[in-house]
């Protein structure tokens, strides 16, 4: 009885009702669809950091991150041990040596970064494949082909076919030198990548370095990159003595820390925007609560608790935002899936921004994350009950003699 | 007597005031040179060395046999004769520039100031000592911290405007002869870092030098790079043309 009163009662004035519902749902359409930006771009940020160098998870010896020693390897040998192997959440394995060395051509030199990979593997780990804008990704027959980035390909004027010198600290003592011929150009707007990042076979680096057999490390990919730390915690254990698994969580300390702060700001956006809407569903109530002052009067002299009258008024708020909720959701999700397959460049205003590592594109653009939308409709509901309630304490403490009493 | 005392003072005063200015003058150009002959005591006006260079870090240990020529401070040129995997392995030093010869790719490359840091030949030598040990006396402002009966102690503090990575260098020089003992180097936190030990003083022709220098780096206590000259001769005909670019490549 009470519930279909309630539900009468929202619509006796149709035009106000209606209006706070759609200020109800428009905030929490927004919200979603900005959330779901929002996190569109952390993702991007991510990935450009884990998807396009480091991966989800690095093996290496301990403190090879930090000092890049060139003594610090390990046998080839470690990418098919078993803990790796046996593990379903661990989707890819990457072997790779790294160097860090002049690469030159004429009288230009750069300084840059080579990572000997084996381009099988490597392309299931980084996803550069997709980011080549001239020529193709280096393939293991090729020997000493090169992809190099877009920025670095501009700086020493370089096109697919151009034939290079790289010389490096080799781990006899000797300089370490020979051909490299470009094969490829990525860009990933990231221009720490884009502008001294070199991957060529690993054999061929092997060679190079005096490093036969060897690797630096073994980048992986995760089915759930946010279960990374907990992967690296569980497969330490199992893996030989003199090695170490990083998440991306350690090897980029800022960007876990903005994440985690993304959690945070997340909760600050929703809370300004509903205490709004708020402020909104409030006014409504005490206007209909006024409005009807003499009705709760003759319906408490007939015998109506005030626990009732409370109740009453609490389900009408909780009607609204139960009503403005769904559509809100359904809206926002259309939105969200709007922007996920479409969404919005940005190229033509702004660039690339590298920030805690990763890097921002210059799109807008969302994803789907639960949390964006449990967040927002559980809070719409808080906030609906805790407007309500002040109305409804009201209309329950109304004395029945003198609340009917008024016009 | 008062007015002729103060005569004489005033006569004497321009002197007594010059006097030190001037022997701290002839001082300065005293170390100065002597520091200028420590850094170039293996070149002279021009030369030619046959050295061994041994160097030892932790991972490895290698000899290599060089053979060097050089021209004034400006111009030096050394080519790697063994092992042979390295053999016409080449290094140019045309003023303050560096350039590196590869024979196995065949390649000249030209040493940017972003490696000049960086190790030559795998020693604890860098490309910059090759280019700016000769230009101590002209980047540094020397000092003579202490005299003894048998040798000159001299610090060298970068100039202000002055492009060197080291803090201070401090020259450890004996009198008679006049050879380096120990120089010792300071990064900018004034931490010693490395030291250069000299030692094998033999007469060539009419110089006295320490044949044998060895380079300890003090971060890494089990490391070191001894260099020997085998040979040295001062005084040949050469001339900027020796030191090109095509030198470097053929010999």
């Amino acid at each position: 009885m009470l519930l279909s009163l309630a539900f009468r009662n929202l619509w006796r004035n149709r035009r106000r009702t209606l209006l706070t519902l759609s200020a109800m749902v428009v905030s929490a359409a927004l919200l979603i669809l900005a959330l779901g930006v929002f996190s569109g771009m952390f993702k991007d940020m991510l990935a450009s950091a884990t998807e396009q160098y480091y991966g989800h998870l690095v093996l290496a010896q301990p403190e090879y991150h930090l000092r890049r020693d060139l003594f610090a390897n390990l046998s080839v040998d470690i990418v098919n041990h078993p803990a790796l192997m046996n593990e379903p959440e661990i989707l890819a394995r990457s072997p790779r040596l790294r160097s860090f060395g002049l690469l030159s051509r004429q009288l230009s030199s750069q300084p840059v970064e080579l990572l000997g990979i084996i381009p099988e593997f490597e392309q299931q780990v980084t996803s550069l494949r997709n980011k080549i804008t001239a020529g193709y990704y280096p393939k293991l027959e090729d020997r000493n082909g090169a992809m190099i980035g877009q920025g670095l390909a501009n700086k020493m004027k370089l096109k697919p076919g151009d034939e290079l010198v790289f010389v490096t600290q080799a781990a006899d003592g000797s300089i370490g030198n020979d051909l490299l011929i470009v094969r490829g150009v990525f860009a990933t707007g990231d221009s720490r990548n884009d502008n001294s990042l070199v991957l060529a076979p690993l054999p061929w680096l092997q060679d190079v370095m005096v490093l036969p057999g060897r690797i630096h490390e073994v980048a992986m990919i995760l089915a759930n990159p946010m279960l990374a730390a907990e992967m690296a915690d569980r497969l330490g254990p199992n893996l030989p003595e003199n090695t170490e698994v990083l998440a991306w969580g350690d090897l980029l300390p800022e960007m876990r820390e903005v994440i985690a702060a993304y959690g945070v700001s997340r909760m600050i956006i929703v809370t300004i925007l509903y205490l709004a809407t708020g402020l909104g569903i409030l006014n409504t109530f005490f206007m209909s609560v006024m409005e009807r002052t003499r009705e709760f009067g003759i319906l408490m002299a007939q015998g109506m608790r005030p626990m009732a009258i409370r109740s009453l008024v609490l389900l009408e708020t909780l009607f609204l935002g139960g009503i403005a909720l769904t559509i809100g959701l359904f809206c926002g999700a259309l939105m969200t899936l709007y922007m996920q397959q479409v969404g919005i460049d940005l190229t033509t205003y702004i660039t690339p921004i590298t920030y805690a590592g990763g890097t921002i594109l210059p799109r807008l653009h969302a994803v789907f994350e639960v949390a964006n939308f449990l967040v927002p409709a559980g809070m719409l509901l808080l906030v609906s009950l805790i407007a309500g309630f002040l109305p409804a304490n009201r209309a329950a403490r109304l004395d029945p003699v003198v609340a009917v009493r008024e016009d | 007597m008062s007015i002729y005392h103060t005569s004489l003072i005033r006569k004497l005063l321009p002197l007594l005031i010059l006097l030190p200015i001037l022997s701290g003058a002839a001082l300065a150009l005293d170390i100065q040179s002597v520091i200028r002959e420590v850094e170039q005591q293996y070149m002279g006006t021009s030369s030619r060395a046959r050295t061994t260079m041994q160097v030892k870090t932790s991972h490895w240990e290698r000899t290599l046999e060089m053979e060097a020529w050089s021209l004034e401070r400006d111009y030096f040129l050394v080519r790697i004769l063994e092992p042979a995997k390295e053999r016409g392995v080449a290094t140019l030093k045309r003023n303050r520039e560096v350039w590196n010869y590869l024979p196995k790719v065949d390649r000249i490359i030209k040493v940017p100031p972003s490696m000049m840091g960086g190790s030559w030949m795998g020693s604890h030598i860098t490309n910059d000592d090759l280019v700016k040990a000769n230009h101590i006396d002209e980047d540094f402002h020397l000092r003579l911290l202490e005299e003894t009966e048998t040798n000159y102690v001299i610090e060298c503090l970068p100039k202000e405007d002055a492009a060197v990575v080291w803090g201070k260098i401090v020259y450890r020089v004996r009198k008679t002869p006049q050879v380096p003992e120990q120089i010792d180097y300071f990064d900018e936190e004034m931490v010693r870092v490395r030291e250069i030990h000299f030692d094998d003083i033999q007469q060539i022709g009419e110089r006295i030098v320490p044949l044998r220098l060895t380079v300890l780096p003090l971060e890494k206590p089990d490391e070191m790079t001894v260099l020997h000259y085998r040979e040295l001769v001062y005084d040949l005909d050469l001339d900027e043309s020796y030191f090109s670019l095509r030198n470097l490549e053929s010999p």
